[in-house]
C-alpha cells in the first residue's frame, strides 16, 4: 500500500475544525478521500486536534459507515430492510457476492472494484429489493438481474454522470406545467432520464412549458410519476419511460401544426392503472384521479404533514410561501407568545412521532422552563427503522416545512442554535435540507434576525454514520458531540441536561413537519382529527406484500384493515394477508384476525406492537413469522451499542436461539428460555433499543406460537426458512433448461426435453430456478 | 435534601446522590461490577438494578439519582433473578478457567497451581501449608498417587504434564526432613464433642487430622495392631517406605487424636455402644463394610454402605461413612479427600448447621481448548522438558522442583480470589452454562511487561477506559467496535504498554475480573 498523503488531513482540519464535535465530520471527510480510514490519517487527526486517541479510535470503530480497510472503487449497498427482506434482499446480497466473485470473509472483489455491503434500510421500501451503488439506486432486483445492474452501472459511469442538471424553474404562473416526481423512489426509477427526454421533446417542438420537479406524491408503487397540468386539469401518468414522453406531450399540449391529431389523442383511449408488478407493457399509464383505485389510495388520506403533496418544488421557497409556508412562524414572531404556541400544541394533542408518543407540548415546556442559555434544538432525522421511509420523504419533499417547525420550536423554547441529525444513507435528504437551510438563511427565515424580529437561529446538519442506536436521544447527543453513540441513563432528560450539558429539545422530523400546520390552523383543528388519546394524522410507509405501497398520511384511529385493503389494495398477486408489522424492530406483528384494531398509540402498544416511527409492512402467507422475529432481532442485535449486558449479550443469545429454531434445531425448552430472556431484556435494558428489541419476538410468540412449534418439528409452514425447505421440480417441467442455465451452484443437470432434477447437496436454495421457470414447475417443499 | 426509603429504611441524602450511594450510606450493599468510586457511572453490568415503586422496568442504581419521596427496593425475588440472568449472560461470554483443571481433577481439590507457584517462589512454608490444607498425608500421596491431576494438566497437551506428584512429594519430604515441621493451626477453643473414627486407614486418618484441627476430640479404633489400614497392609511391595507412613501418622497424632488398636467393630465394639458414647461416628472401615452392613443395622448398596452423597451421613443420625466403605476404589487420594469431606460434615452436624460438606466455589470452565490457546499459554512458561528424578525411587531436588514449577502454564485465573464476577456468580447461584452461544476468543496479551491482559475475560465494564481517561493517559484505552463484538483496546492498535503508562496499578486493581492482572498472579 502506498504512502498515505497526510497533507490532505491537515487541510481537512483547517476546513472543518478541530473540536470534538467535528469528529464525525472529519472522519466522513477522511473516508471520502481515502475510501477508508487509514490509521496514519487518524493519528494525524489526533496530532492536529484536541480530540483524544481513545475518542478517535473509539468513534471510528463504532459507526457502520466508517471502514478500517480499503474499499473497492464502488460500493454496492444492498438493502436488507424489512420490505427488502421479505422480498428476498438476502438472496440479492448473495447474488452480488457470487456475481463479483467475492471470497468468503471479505466484502470486496479481488480487483478492488466493488465492495458489497448490507445496509439496514435504504428507505426505498416500495422498490424492494433495492440496492444503492455509489448513490445510484436500483429497485426490484432479483438474483437474476444482478449482472444487468452491474453492467448498467458501469455503462453509466463510462458515459459520465447521468445526474440531472439543476432543475430549470420558471417563475410565475403558467397555463401549463409538467411535474416530475423527485423523491428517491421516482429518481431510482429514472425520473432524471425522464426529465432529459422531456426537455428534448419540448425543445424540439419549441414549447415553453415549465418542468417542475416536485416532492413525493406518495404513490411510490407507480413511479416514476409525471403530471401534466393543462388549463387547471391534471393528468397523472404512472411508470413513465423516456420513450413515452413524446406521446404524452403530443396528447395534451398544442403542438404547432398538429392540432387535429392532438384533439383526437385526448379524446382517445385512457390507459388504466394496473395494480401489481412493474409496468411490463412498455407504455405509461394515465391515472385517472377519478379511478376507483386511485381514489381509494388517496381518499382515506388527510394531507397535513404532507400538505401540497406532489404539487410544490421541494426547494422553491416562493412556492412554499405561496402555499402558506412560514405563515406559522410569522404568526409566532409577530402575534403570539411562546406560551400561546405551546398551549396550541397542547390543545392539538400532538405527540412525538418518533415512536414513544411523548406529548410534544410537555417536552417544549420542559425545555422552555429551564433557566439560562444556550439551549439547543435538534431535529431527529436518523430514521433507522428498516421498513420506514416517512422521514426521508418528508425531508426530501418538504425541507422548508421542517425548518419552519424547527424554527417555531426553537423560538418557543428559547434556543438559538439547532441541528439536523440525518442518516448518511439519505444523500438526497441531506442535500435538500442543506440547500433549504442556505436558501432560508439568504431569505431571512434563518439567521441573526429572522423576519427582522431579532429572533436568531442557526442550523447545522450532522450526517449520521450508520448507527441505528443514534436515533435514541441521549445517543444522538453523544454522537453530535463527536463521541460513540452510547445512550446514557435518563433522567436527567435532555430537556434538563442535553447537548454539552445544556437544555435541549429533540423532536422527530414528522413531529416538526406537523407544527406549522397546527400553528396556522390552530390546535383545535388538529385535535378534531383522530381519537381520544391520539390526535391528528400519522404518516406511514406502507410497504411489503401490498399491491399499492407508498407514503400515506392517515387519520389516527383508522383501522388496520382500511390501510391494507382500501389504501394498499390488499395483498399483491392475490395472496392471503397474514399480518402487519408495525413499528419495525421496536414493534410487532399484528395478525390478520386483529385487523379491525384502530391505529393509535395505546391500541398498538396493548397489542404488543408500537407506533414506532411508522413502518407498516404487510406480510402474506409466504412470510414466516419466526423468520420475521429472527430478522428484526438480527437487526437490533447488530445495532446494539454494546453498553449494557442485557442488550449486548441478551439479544445475541435470543438471536442464537431463534437461529437454531429456524435451522430446525430448536427444542421445547428453547421457547421457554427465549420467552423469559426476552422479558428480562425488555425489563432491564438501559435504553429504548434494548427495551423494545424483544417486542417482535414476544408478539410472534403470542400470536404465532403454532409456527414456532412447527419449526421445532422441522417444518416451516411458510416455506421460508432455508434449512427447512427443498426446491423440487414437478412433472410440469417442459425441459427447457432455463433453470439449469441460471442455477448459480450448478445443482441442475443440463437435460433438454427431460424433466429436470435438483441436486439437493448442491442446491443453495436461492430460488432462481423458481423465478425463471416458464412453466411454474418448481415447488418448495 | 431529598428523603427516600430504601428497603423500608428512611434516608436523607444530598441532591444528586445516586440510589447506590444512598443505599451504601445506610449499609445496604447493592451489587455492581462496573461502578467505581470517583468515576462517572457506566450502567454497563446492570447488576445494580433496583425497583422504584410506581415505575415499571428495572433501574440501574449506579446512575439513577434519588428523588424526594422515592421508595426503592434493592432485593427481592425478581431482582435476584435479573441479577442472576445478567451474570449468566456475562459468563456466557467470559472465557477462562477460575480453577485449573489439575485442581478440579484432584479428588482433594488441592490448590495445585498455588503450590507450584510457591515452589517457584522458593517458599516452602507456603507450599506445605497449601498441600496440607487439602491432603493429610502428602508424603504418602506423593509416592503412590495415580495423579489424575497430571492427566488433566494442560501442559500435557503440549509435551508432558507438570510432575505434580513429585512436586507434592518434594514439598512433603522436605517438610518432614526439617526440624521445624509444619503444624496446622488447631482451634484454640476446644469443643466438648467426641467423635469416634472406626478405621485407621487413609479416610479415617484424614478425618481425624481435620477434626482435630477444629478442636474436636477424636478416638480412632482399628482391628490391626498398627494404624495405616490399606496403606500399611494393602500395598504389598509398593514404593511406600514404612518410615514415611509412620512419619505422616505421627504428624496427625501430634494434633491429639487417640488410637485404640486391635478392636474390631462387631466383635469388640458395637455401633450402638459407639453411638451412645460419642457424639458422632465415622465408619472408615474399608471395602469389607458392605458385608458388615446388616450386622451394623445399616443398608448396603451395590458398592458399599449407603450414605447421603452430600452429607455422607447414613440413615442413622450421627453415623457417617468415608473411603472404600462407600465404594471400593483403592485410591488413597480419594479416601483422604473423603475423610476430609466427612470431617467437614461431622463438624457441621455437631454445630447444628445444615450439612453441606465442602462446596467447591463457583468455577468457570473453558473445557476443551484449541492448540492455538496452548501456544499462547506457553508464552510465559519454561519450554524445558519435564524433569526426571535421578532414579526410579528418588524424588526431585529442590532445584529440580523449581525448574519443573517454571513449566506451569498458570492456566488458572490470576484473580480467582478477588474476581468480583466470580464472587457474585457464587452469591446469586449463577450457572455458567445458563446460556450457550458464540463467545469471544481466548487471548493472552503480553505487551505490557508486568501485565497479562485477557480480553476473553473482559466484561466491557469500562472501568479501565474511564480510569485512563480520568488520569490523562497519552493513549489510554478505548472501546473498539460495537455491540456484541465490542472490545477494550489501545487506540491505533498500539501495544498495551503505551496505553497504560501512568495508571497501570489503578486499572489492574479496579478491573473486576481477571482481564487485567499482574503477571505474578
Amino acid at each position: 500500500m502506498g504512502q498515505v498523503d497526510l497533507a490532505i488531513v491537515d487541510q481537512m482540519v483547517c476546513r472543518i475544525g478541530a473540536d470534538q464535535h467535528k469528529l464525525l465530520e472529519l472522519l466522513h471527510a477522511v473516508q471520502e478521500h481515502f475510501g477508508y480510514l487509514p490509521t496514519e490519517a487518524l493519528e494525524r487527526l489526533c496530532q492536529l486536534t484536541r480530540i483524544s486517541p481513545a475518542e478517535i479510535w473509539g468513534v471510528a470503530s463504532f459507526y457502520d459507515r466508517f471502514r478500517r480497510v480499503p474499499a473497492g472503487r464502488h460500493t454496492v449497498h444492498v438493502c436488507v430492510g424489512t420490505a427488502c427482506h421479505v422480498k428476498g434482499g438476502e438472496l440479492v446480497y448473495e447474488a452480488f457476492r457470487r456475481y463479483l466473485g467475492i471470497p468468503e470473509g471479505r466484502d470486496t472483489d479481488q480487483k478492488m472494484q466493488f465492495t458489497v455491503m448490507k445496509v439496514a434500510c435504504l428507505g426505498c421500501c416500495t422498490l424492494a429489493p433495492a440496492v444503492q451503488i455509489d448513490g445510484i439506486t436500483y429497485g426490484h432486483l432479483t438474483s437474476e438481474s444482478v449482472g444487468q445492474v452491474i453492467e448498467d452501472f458501469l455503462q453509466r459511469k463510462a458515459a459520465g454522470r447521468a445526474e440531472p442538471a439543476k432543475g430549470q424553474r420558471t417563475a410565475g404562473e403558467a397555463k401549463a406545467e409538467i411535474r416530475i416526481g423527485l423523491g428517491s423512489c421516482c429518481q431510482a426509477r429514472g425520473s432524471a432520464r425522464l426529465k432529459q427526454a422531456l426537455e428534448q421533446v419540448l425543445g424540439r417542438y419549441g414549447l415553453d412549458v415549465p418542468i417542475k420537479m416536485v416532492g413525493c406524491v406518495g404513490m411510490c408503487h407507480q413511479t416514476p410519476l409525471l403530471e401534466l397540468i393543462v388549463a387547471g386539469k391534471s393528468f397523472l401518468y404512472a411508470r413513465v419511460q423516456p420513450q413515452d414522453v413524446e406521446e404524452i406531450v403530443s396528447r395534451h399540449l398544442r403542438l404547432p401544426g398538429r392540432r387535429a391529431r392532438l384533439l383526437a389523442s385526448i379524446a382517445g383511449r385512457l390507459e388504466r392503472m394496473v395494480a401489481g408488478p412493474p409496468n411490463g407493457h412498455g407504455r405509461a399509464d394515465l391515472l385517472d384521479r377519478e379511478d376507483r383505485l386511485v381514489k381509494d389510495f388517496l381518499a382515506n388520506q388527510i394531507r397535513i404533514t404532507t400538505e401540497c403533496s406532489g404539487q410544490i418544488d421541494p426547494l422553491d421557497i416562493d412556492e412554499y410561501v405561496n402555499a402558506g409556508g412560514f405563515a406559522g412562524l410569522q404568526r409566532c414572531l409577530q402575534a403570539l407568545s411562546p406560551e400561546d404556541v405551546i398551549e396550541q400544541i397542547r390543545i392539538s394533542g400532538l405527540r412525538g412521532r418518533g415512536g414513544a408518543g411523548f406529548p410534544t407540548h410537555a417536552k417544549w415546556s420542559a425545555v422552555r422552563s429551564q433557566p439560562g442559555t444556550p439551549k439547543y434544538v435538534i431535529c431527529n432525522g436518523d430514521e433507522g427503522d428498516p421498513g420506514a421511509f416517512m422521514d426521508r420523504m418528508l425531508m426530501e419533499s418538504y425541507p422548508f416545512r421542517i425548518i419552519e417547525g424547527l424554527a417555531i420550536a426553537a423560538w418557543c423554547v428559547g434556543a438559538d442554535e439547532g441541528f439536523f441529525y440525518i442518516r448518511a444513507e439519505y444523500p438526497l435528504a441531506l442535500q435538500r435540507i442543506q440547500r433549504a437551510i442556505d436558501i432560508c438563511t439568504q431569505r431571512g427565515y434563518l439567521g441573526d434576525s429572522i423576519m427582522g424580529t431579532g429572533f436568531r437561529l442557526r442550523l447545522r446538519i450532522i450526517p449520521g454514520a450508520g448507527a441505528f442506536v443514534c436515533g435514541e436521544e441521549t445517543a444522538m447527543i453523544a454522537s453530535i458531540e463527536g463521541r460513540r453513540g452510547h445512550p446514557r441513563f435518563r433522567p436527567p432528560y435532555p430537556a434538563q441536561h442535553g447537548l454539552w450539558g445544556r437544555p435541549t429539545l429533540i423532536n422527530n422530523v414528522e413531529t416538526l413537519a406537523t407544527v406549522p400546520w397546527i400553528v396556522r390552523n390552530g390546535g383545535q383543528a388538529y385535535a378534531a382529527i383522530g381519537t381520544q388519546s391520539s390526535k391528528g394524522t400519522k404518516v406511514f410507509a406502507l410497504a411489503g406484500k401490498v399491491a399499492r405501497g407508498g407514503l400515506i398520511e392517515v387519520p389516527m384511529g383508522i383501522r388496520i384493515r382500511q390501510i391494507v385493503e382500501q389504501i394498499g389494495g390488499g395483498c399483491a398477486e392475490g395472496r392471503r394477508f397474514k399480518a402487519v408489522q408495525v413499528g419495525g424492530p421496536s414493534g410487532g406483528c399484528i395478525p390478520e384476525q386483529m385487523d379491525w384494531l384502530p391505529v393509535d398509540y395505546e391500541t398498538l402498544t396493548q397489542a404488543g406492537a408500537m407506533m414506532g416511527s411508522g413502518g407498516f409492512v404487510v406480510l402474506d402467507e409466504g412470510d414466516c413469522m419466526v423468520d420475521m422475529a429472527r430478522y428484526f432481532l438480527q437487526f437490533t442485535q447488530n445495532q446494539s451499542c454494546g453498553k449494557c449486558t442485557f442488550c449486548r449479550i441478551g439479544t445475541r443469545r435470543m438471536l442464537e436461539i431463534l437461529d437454531a429454531i429456524c435451522q430446525g434445531q430448536g427444542k421445547e425448552q428453547d421457547l421457554q428460555q427465549l420467552q423469559s430472556l426476552a422479558e428480562m431484556v425488555q425489563k432491564a435494558s438501559l435504553c429504548g433499543l434494548g427495551k423494545t428489541a424483544p417486542k417482535p419476538v414476544l408478539t410472534s410468540l403470542r400470536y404465532f406460537r403454532s409456527e414456532y412449534l412447527a419449526h421445532l418439528e422441522g417444518r416451516c409452514p411458510a416455506g421460508r426458512c432455508r434449512a427447512l425447505i427443498r426446491y423440487v421440480i414437478t412433472e410440469r417441467c417442459i425441459g427447457c433448461t432455463l433453470c439449469a442455465q441460471h442455477c448459480p451452484s450448478g445443482a441442475i443437470a443440463w437435460t433438454p426435453y427431460q424433466v429436470h432434477q435438483i441436486d439437493q447437496t448442491k442446491c443453495i436454495r436461492c430460488g432462481t430456478c423458481k423465478a425463471v421457470c416458464p412453466s411454474d414447475a418448481v415447488r418448495i417443499q | 435534601m431529598p428523603r427516600l426509603t430504601i428497603d423500608a429504611k428512611t434516608v436523607e441524602v444530598a441532591t444528586g446522590t445516586t440510589i447506590l450511594q444512598a443505599a451504601r450510606s445506610i449499609g445496604i450493599e447493592i451489587p455492581t461490577l462496573c461502578f467505581a468510586d470517583g468515576l462517572e457511572p457506566a450502567t454497563s453490568c446492570m447488576l445494580c438494578v433496583v425497583k422504584i415503586a410506581g415505575e415499571k422496568g428495572l433501574v440501574p442504581a449506579c446512575a439513577a439519582q434519588v428523588v424526594d419521596g422515592m421508595d426503592v427496593i434493592t432485593d427481592d425475588q425478581e431482582l435476584r433473578q435479573a441479577r442472576q440472568v445478567a451474570l449468566e449472560l456475562l459468563l456466557s461470554d467470559h472465557i477462562g478457567d477460575c480453577m485449573a483443571p489439575c485442581q478440579l481433577a484432584c479428588p482433594a481439590h488441592m490448590e495445585i497451581p498455588a503450590m507450584i507457584r510457591a515452589i517457584a517462589n522458593g517458599d516452602l512454608d507456603e507450599a506445605i501449608r497449601i498441600v496440607r490444607s487439602a491432603i493429610a498425608m502428602p508424603a504418602v500421596v506423593g509416592r503412590i498417587c495415580q495423579a489424575p491431576c497430571q492427566k488433566a494438566c494442560r501442559r500435557g497437551k503440549v509435551d508432558a504434564p507438570l510432575a505434580i506428584r513429585l512436586l507434592e512429594r518434594l514439598v512433603a519430604d522436605l517438610d518432614l526432613q526439617r526440624g521445624d515441621r509444619y503444624t496446622p493451626k488447631v482451634s484454640v477453643c476446644p469443643r466438648p464433642n467426641q467423635v469416634a473414627v472406626v478405621g485407621a486407614g487413609p479416610a479415617g486418618l484424614a478425618a481425624a487430622y481435620y477434626l482435630a484441627q477444629a478442636g474436636i476430640k477424636v478416638t480412632i479404633f482399628d482391628q490391626q495392631p498398627l494404624p495405616g489400614g490399606g496403606l500399611r497392609y494393602g500395598l504389598a511391595g509398593q514404593a511406600l517406605p514404612e518410615q514415611v507412613l509412620d512419619a505422616e501418622i505421627a504428624s496427625i497424632l501430634k494434633l491429639g487424636p487417640v488410637f485404640k488398636m486391635g478392636l474390631q467393630l462387631g466383635r469388640d465394639l458395637s455401633l450402638e455402644q459407639l453411638r451412645s458414647s460419642f457424639d458422632a461416628v465415622l465408619l472408615a472401615i474399608g471395602a469389607s463394610a458392605k458385608d458388615q452392613a446388616a450386622g451394623l443395622g445399616l443398608s448396603a448398596g451395590k458398592d458399599g454402605l449407603v450414605a447421603d452423597k452430600q452429607t455422607s451421613q447414613t440413615e442413622l443420625a450421627g453415623v457417617f461413612v468415608a473411603g472404600d466403605a462407600l465404594r471400593p476404589r483403592r485410591m488413597a487420594i480419594r479416601s483422604l479427600a473423603e475423610g476430609r469431606y466427612a470431617a467437614a460434615c461431622i463438624q457441621q452436624y455437631l454445630e447444628g448447621k445444615p450439612i453441606e460438606g465442602i462446596r467447591l466455589p463457583f468455577n468457570c470452565h473453558m473445557g476443551q481448548i484449541d492448540p492455538d490457546v496452548l501456544t499462547q499459554m506457553m508464552a510465559l512458561a519454561s519450554k524445558a522438558a519435564q524433569v526426571r528424578p535421578s532414579d526410579g525411587q528418588a524424588g526431585l531436588s529442590w532445584d529440580q522442583g523449581q525448574q519443573e514449577a517454571a513449566r506451569c502454564l498458570h492456566c488458572d485465573c490470576r484473580k480467582a480470589q478477588t474476581c468480583r464476577l466470580r464472587h457474585y456468580a457464587e452469591l446469586y447461584k449463577a450457572d455458567q452454562l445458563g446460556f450457550k452461544g458464540s463467545k469471544r476468543a481466548f487471548a493472552l496479551i503480553l505487551e505490557h511487561p508486568e501485565l497479562v491482559y485477557e480480553p476473553g475475560k473482559c466484561i466491557n465494564c469500562g472501568i479501565c477506559v474511564r480510569i485512563t481517561r480520568a488520569c490523562g493517559e497519552r493513549y489510554g484505552l478505548t472501546f473498539v467496535g460495537r455491540g456484541f463484538d465490542m472490545k477494550v483496546a489501545v487506540p491505533f492498535g498500539r501495544p498495551l504498554g503505551q496505553g497504560l503508562e501512568a495508571c497501570v496499578g489503578r486499572c489492574v486493581e479496579a478491573c473486576p475480573t481477571g482481564a487485567l492482572a499482574w503477571r505474578k498472579g
